[in-house]
């Protein structure tokens, strides 16, 4: 940590690994439903549990590149955040903002508006929590006068986020419309502007952990965001096919749909290279494990299993199966969810009091058994969706007589999950276990080459002049 | 290709892709009436969308293929169950399935009686809309399945269901009876009949039948002594040759195939449970 301020990140990573944690057990509740009988039919039903699973896994994955971001501004513009304290200010609100939206999903307070179920008072809380982090985050560049093209797509990235936010905060008299505009967020989400802050992680760690070329780099952060939204900004319409729109959308979201991947495999092909020309010589290679490991995954999850279903002819069958819930959590886990906690442990050295055994056994363990298990509960919910498809939408045998003939892979799925449950766990103790730094350290050598500066590391606070 | 380059493909894409998507979507705006019948929208539809977003059905159920996968889409279910049934079921969902056969049962929902009848306004708009032919086969709740083989039965395979039945007492709903009768009198109406649409076994499926008899008995070329549907079936049970249904497999020399032995086994009110079990299939 060169600048004071980037401390921040340290409890915004924190607030984020309790929200992952409490993800996972609602996961895991809603997953022991699917066996049934439900004990908790009355108490704790399982919208509710879905709905707070769901929930919290964006609220944690939004903190993250909150905190991801407070890091990586400083460090490449070079100076002290614009205002610590309102960094603070935003953290305590966004965290009140998710708490109490939980809590009222446990007496079915909420929009009832899948994945964007906050109720509008937490909807506008959303927006005020953005606008700051925005401002906050422009105003550093500002006075920076130092803005590299990492950051600035960045910057785009979670800036339009907060604009695709807004169509969510209308309502809809006709459903379908409504449906039509949910996409807007949260397909363009995804499939879009996360993307584009998913990139700019990734380009920012494979230049520190590799010391691949920053040119090289950033000139190629350009192609996949033209990737991106070639295929993405069309593609919204495999959601569309079958909710009440005009036929055209069927071949324009197929075939542009089916062009997403291409960015997926353009972000792997980006991270293999610059492992072949710059090597693995960073300490750090837990951060380079999970920096790679998300690259490949959201290949394997968003672009291979986004891609098997996709085509309208696939999708007639596979459209709001157990198939979804297969492509959903592996697409989420590997982009997302792989690349936030990536950021953190490249992160952990600095902000917690651990300067080198960061890539610890346990480390690696929690890497493993959550990579091992997310692929179990892939595997889990594919064999489930592909009998359920075939048994339910083929054959015609009934949703309930199917969802009996499945069990086994339930089992299957509670078992994956279990250990995938297990590599969380210590993930977020071996985080925990240390305690959070304030002071800042100064750079190495080689780490300052990696900034891509050709300036000497400048001191704490002077950076702002 | 250096920076700027991939700079202006990147700015290239985005807004080239940008622009012909919101094209679209003011054509679509311009074919959302029609294709969602928007005129159909009254009050008591927008009504029962908020019963739907206020219980937060979307997240155990799909609507249009979107939502949660724990409990069976419902973008049709106004098709293919009558109306009298999805108010029974919404008052008491218990009545009509068992949390131990199927391991999943929906919690009732306390919903008033207004709600209910605006909740099931909005599945009638919701089942009009033109979904471009999906799903591409109706999705059933449940059929049952069809009982075991003899050998199966014989062998004592594992795996192999005997039917279980959900337990029903006199004061259940008469179509929960029916339901229950369906799989359980000798000889089981399941073992020839199914509830899929399009799956015919020994006998025509009876998915759809309310509808069908409804047509049967208005046409010329009935003979028989119903009325309505529900009288239809009912004869159908006790007297199978009064109305013949085409098909070769299913009669000879005006002499249907369905055992003629129920008019003696059942009581007029099992007759009617029956006949008020196939009637919400519409
Ligand atoms: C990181 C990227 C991605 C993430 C996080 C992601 C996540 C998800 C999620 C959560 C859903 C379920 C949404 C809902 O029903 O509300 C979904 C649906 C879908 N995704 Fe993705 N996805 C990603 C990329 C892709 C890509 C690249 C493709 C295609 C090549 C794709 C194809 C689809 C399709 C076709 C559906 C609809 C499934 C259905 O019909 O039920 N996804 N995705
Ligand atoms: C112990 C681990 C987990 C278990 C047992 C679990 C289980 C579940 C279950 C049962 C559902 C409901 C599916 C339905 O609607 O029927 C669900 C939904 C979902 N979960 Fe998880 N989950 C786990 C972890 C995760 C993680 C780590 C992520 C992402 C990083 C995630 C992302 C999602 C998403 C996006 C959905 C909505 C999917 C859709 O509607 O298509 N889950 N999960
Ligand atoms: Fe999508």
């Amino acid at each position: 940590m060169r600048y004071r301020s980037q401390s921040v990140a340290y409890w915004y990573f924190a607030v984020a690994m309790v929200l992952f944690g409490l993800q996972v057990v609602f996961g895991l509740l809603s997953a022991v439903k699917y066996l049934g009988p439900d004990p908790l039919l009355y108490i704790l039903p399982f919208d509710v549990t879905k709905v707070i699973h769901t929930n919290l896994l964006i609220v944690w994955v939004l903190t993250g590149f909150m905190g991801a971001t407070y890091w990586l501004v400083p460090e490449e513009s070079r100076t002290e955040l614009h205002s610590v304290k309102l960094a603070y200010v935003q953290l305590i609100l966004w965290t009140l903002m998710g708490v109490t939206a939980v809590i009222g999903y446990l007496f079915r307070y909420g929009t009832g508006n899948k994945l964007l179920e906050q109720p509008l008072p937490h909807k506008l809380v959303i927006v005020a929590c953005m606008l700051i982090f925005l401002y906050n985050i422009g105003m550093t560049i500002r006075k920076a006068g130092r803005f590299t093209t990492t950051e600035g797509v960045l910057v785009l990235g979670l800036l339009s986020s907060a604009v695709l936010y807004l169509p969510a905060l209308l309502h809809y008299e006709n459903y379908t419309v409504s449906i039509f505009y949910r996409w807007w967020t949260i397909h363009l989400w995804v499939e879009g502007v996360w993307m584009m802050i998913m990139g700019s992680f990734l380009a920012y760690l494979l230049i520190r952990l590799s010391g691949v070329d920053r040119e090289v780099m950033e000139k190629w952060l350009y192609v996949i965001v033209g990737l991106v939204f070639i295929a993405g900004i069309l593609g919204t319409a495999h959601h569309y096919y079958w909710v009440g729109v005009p036929t055209y959308w069927l071949p324009i979201g197929g075939f542009f749909s089916a062009l997403e991947p291409l960015a997926l495999v353009g972000m792997a092909i980006y991270a293999y290279t610059a492992i072949r020309r710059a090597g693995l010589s960073h300490p750090n290679t837990l951060a380079l494990h999970w920096t790679i490991g998300s690259a490949v995954f959201a290949l394997f999850g968003a672009g291979l299993l986004g891609l098997a279903h996709t085509w309208p002819s696939v999708n007639r069958w596979t459209h709001g199966t157990l198939i979804t819930a297969m492509h959903g959590h592996s697409a989420f886990y590997g982009a997302y969810a792989m690349i936030v906690l990536a950021m953190i442990t490249y992160a952990m050295p600095s902000i917690t009091r651990t300067r080198n055994d960061v890539s610890s056994t346990l480390g690696f363990w929690a890497f493993w058994l959550q990579v091992g298990g997310m692929f179990g509960m892939t595997l889990s919910f594919a064999t489930a969706g592909i009998g359920q498809v075939y048994l339910e939408r083929i054959v015609g045998l009934g949703y309930l007589d199917t969802q009996l003939k499945i069990q086994v892979h339930f089992l299957m799925l509670i078992l994956t999950a279990s250990i995938f449950s297990v590599g969380v766990g210590l993930f977020i103790f071996d985080f925990f276990r240390r305690a959070p730094r304030a002071e800042v350290l100064p750079e190495t050598e080689a780490e300052s080459v990696r900034a891509g500066g050709a300036a000497p590391p400048e001191p704490a606070g002077q950076a702002a002049r | 290709m250096n920076q700027r380059q991939a700079r202006l493909f990147a700015i290239a894409c985005t807004g080239i892709a940008a622009l012909a998507f919101l094209g679209l979507t003011v054509d679509s705006h311009r074919q959302f009436p029609e294709l969602t019948n928007a005129d159909a929208i009254t009050p008591e539809v927008s009504a029962g969308q908020d019963v739907w977003h206020k219980y937060n059905c979307v997240n155990c159920h799909t609507l249009f293929g979107e939502g949660a996968y724990y409990a069976p889409d419902l973008t049709k279910i106004a098709d293919l169950r009558g109306e009298p049934y999805l108010q029974a079921y919404m008052r008491d969902p218990a009545q009509f399935y068992d949390e131990q056969r199927h391991r999943r049962l929906m919690p009732n929902q306390n919903l008033s009686e207004e709600e209910i009848t605006n909740l099931i306004r909005f599945l009638q708009w919701v089942a009009d809309v033109d979904t471009q032919g999906w799903p591409p086969r109706p999705i059933l709740v449940a059929t049952g399945f069809a009982p075991p083989s003899r050998e199966a039965v014989a062998a004592d395979q594992p795996g192999v269901e005997q039917v279980e039945l959900r337990p029903v007492t006199p004061e259940s709903d008469p179509r929960a009876i029916g339901e229950n009768l369906f799989r359980s009198v000798t000889p089981a109406c399941n073992a020839c009949h199914s509830l899929t649409e399009g799956m015919d076994m020994a006998g025509p499926t009876l998915a759809g039948i309310r509808t069908r008899a409804e047509a049967i008995v208005g046409s010329d070329d009935y003979d028989g002594d119903a009325d309505d549907a529900e009288g239809y079936i009912r004869e159908s049970i006790t007297d199978p040759s009064a109305h013949i249904v085409p098909g070769q497999m299913y009669s000879a020399n005006d002499m249907s195939f369905m055992p003629n032995t129920y008019a003696d086994s059942l009581s007029e009110e099992q007759i009617d449970q029956l006949a008020a079990f196939l009637a919400s299939y519409e």
